[in-house]
């Protein structure tokens, strides 16, 4: 399950990816740009920063910006880092399984789908990369706009 | 590579990736299909990995892991069990490498006699000098003066045969160089990996008994074989494209949470096998150089381990100062009849100078690409049509196995398996991941 952390996370990495390549940005503009908390986007960043995919300075001039051109950092790296493993249910895990209250882990048929639809997630979000996800930003509102504009 | 024809292949070396390249090629059923495997030396199969005879060199992998088939995993086992050369009561199995020799001997000589009416293999026993890029494939120079066509040349050179650059007096064990030594005389090995283990069998076979001073940066010695189940892991629960530091931090914990449910570290390090490509692949550059500059000594002697019995021999060789393991580096060495060497400790930073008769290099399977003994790859890389890697572990190299040429244009002719292909599927030494490689490569080629 994509957690309200992880979502907040690839929000304030889509947007560093918009700006050009280097420029820092302010954590404030970061939290109001897209309604974000600000305390808890300093948490998730600080998370990021630890794995590698953003760089922060600080004083006056401080902010973050990403550590890594935005076409290699794949969707599925920052969910792992921000929500453990990729799962639909808690008990289609391998690492941090949790067992259910309610069934038998060895027979329960639905765990075991779930553990395929894991494998389906990790590969369309290993694929996805940060600048194709910026890159669909805006969407299909946006492009329909821009062609009855043009 | 659609629209071209690709079904006539030159494999350029017949060692083991070679043949197990060939073995993968030749199951497609395409009449047209054409494999040339060229190979310098008198046998096929052997390469230098399998070329040893001594049956004290066994197989650093359990027979389980050796099939030359990557869909077919007993294949090794049972011809061993068939042979009568096993029980079945024995495992796991770590078999001399002669045996693999003979193994894949006998693969190459069952596919030689089934293709026969069909002409799909063709035998070359020359040493290739170069590729060159044809309008309509590729053509291979032989020393002999004459050369072979076909619409691609897969590289499966393996590993270089002379010692790196700047080991200066350092010879390899088993070479013309490595003549005949007084019994008692005290002797250096460059590294304490695998191949050093392999030196130090090698010369208790001859009957040396004198010091072996064993020198490498941390002194450390790879671990034994055990017995275990891999834990099972999926490419969801693993960190992906991280800094390095997470991504130890994420396997030390994942190592110690295992250990208190009473799970061995091997069977971890094991688990995490089936991803080791996907994890060095999505690695940023940055990651990837760190783990070769400080994280690789440590996994090496986690990950590419010992059979127990060898690991045995060693430990009493250590204990009874027969081998000496130091941590350190050779600053200097002057010869003189023999050689005196000065290594300065790691730990200390102290000189201690050894006096020994000979000095063999044991510095592993990696080395700089550009300064390799292979006139193939050498002449690739002068002409520009192939580069190293930006880690200069092997050939720059696409996740296709594609060779890419030193302006970054993709070669849609020359293609690379085995140890070559390190910078771009990190652990591709070992036939376990070389027989992988060439499944995959073989369905791209032939579907």
């Amino acid at each position: 399950m994509l957690t309200k952390k992880g979502k907040y996370g690839l929000k304030a990495l889509v947007h560093l990816a918009q700006l050009p390549v280097g420029q820092l940005a302010f954590v404030n503009d970061i939290a109001t740009g897209n309604n974000i908390p600000k305390k808890f986007l300093d948490a998730i960043l600080g998370e990021l920063r630890n794995a590698g995919f953003v760089q922060s300075r600080k004083g006056k001039e401080g902010g973050y910006r990403l550590a890594r051109p935005a076409d290699e950092i794949k969707v599925g790296h920052v969910v792992r880092v921000l929500d453990g493993p990729l799962a639909p249910i808690p008990c289609a895990s391998r690492t941090q399984y949790q067992r259910c209250e309610d069934c038998n882990e060895a027979t329960c048929q639905v765990r075991h789908v779930m553990l395929e639809v894991r494998q389906a997630i990790a590969e369309v979000l290993d694929q996805r990369s940060l600048a194709e996800m910026r890159d669909i930003a805006g969407d299909d509102d946006l492009s329909v706009a821009l062609k009855i504009q043009a | 590579m659609t629209g071209r024809a690709t079904s006539s292949i030159i494999i350029v070396g017949g060692g083991a990736s070679g043949v197990v390249l060939a073995a993968h090629l030749l199951k497609s059923p395409n009449p047209d299909l054409r494999v040339t495997l060229i190979e310098k030396r008198p046998h096929f199969g052997q390469g230098i990995a399998y070329s040893t005879l001594l049956s004290a060199h066994v197989l650093n992998v359990s027979a389980a892991g050796m099939s030359a088939y990557a869909d077919d995993p007993g294949n090794f086992s049972r011809w061993l069990l068939e042979r009568g050369l096993v029980t079945p009561e024995q495992a796991p199995v770590y078999a001399p490498r002669s045996l693999y020799a003979r193994y894949l001997k006998e693969l190459l000589d069952d596919l030689e006699a089934r293709e026969q009416q069909t002409g799909r293999l063709r035998l070359i026993r020359e040493e290739s000098l170069s590729i060159s890029p044809t309008a309509s494939g590729v053509e291979v120079a032989l020393a002999n003066g004459t050369s072979v066509v076909a619409h691609l040349a897969a590289l499966a050179t393996g590993h270089d045969e002379e010692p790196g650059a700047g080991q200066g007096h350092a010879i390899r064990m088993g070479s013309e160089a490595d003549t005949a030594l007084a019994e008692d005389s005290r002797v250096l090995v460059l590294g304490t990996g695998l191949s050093m283990v392999d030196a130090f069998l090698s010369l208790e076979q001859r009957g040396h008994r004198g010091e072996i001073v064993a020198v490498s940066r941390r002194g450390l010695l790879p671990s034994p074989h055990r017995k275990g189940n891999p834990i099972k892991l999926d490419v969801a629960d693993i960190p992906l494209g991280t800094q390095l530091s997470y991504f130890v931090g994420w396997f030390r914990d994942l190592i110690r949470e295992n250990q208190k449910a009473g799970i061995d570290w091997r069977d971890v390090v094991d688990g995490l096998r089936p991803f080791n490509q996907k994890i060095w692949q999505n690695w940023p550059s940055s990651a990837k150089r760190r783990f070769v500059e400080h994280t690789k000594a440590w996994w090496d002697i986690h990950r590419h381990r010992m059979a127990p019995e060898v690991y045995a021999g060693v430990t009493e060789a250590v204990q009874s100062g027969r081998i000496r393991l130091v941590a350190g580096r050779v600053v200097d060495i002057t010869p003189g009849g023999g050689f005196s060497v000065q290594v300065q400790s790691r730990h200390t930073q102290q000189l201690e100078t050894f006096d020994v008769a000979r000095i063999y290099d044991c510095t592993g399977i990696a080395r700089d690409i550009s300064t390799t003994s292979n006139s193939v790859v050498r002449s690739l890389v002068d002409r520009g049509l192939a580069r190293p890697d930006p880690l200069r572990l092997g050939l720059d190299v696409t996740a296709n196995c594609e060779v890419i040429a030193s302006d970054g244009t993709v070669s849609a002719k020359i293609l690379a398996v085995g140890p070559l292909t390190r910078g771009t599927f990190f652990e591709i030494d070992a036939i376990p991941d070389i027989r992988v490689q060439c499944a995959r490569l073989s369905k791209q080629l032939l579907g």
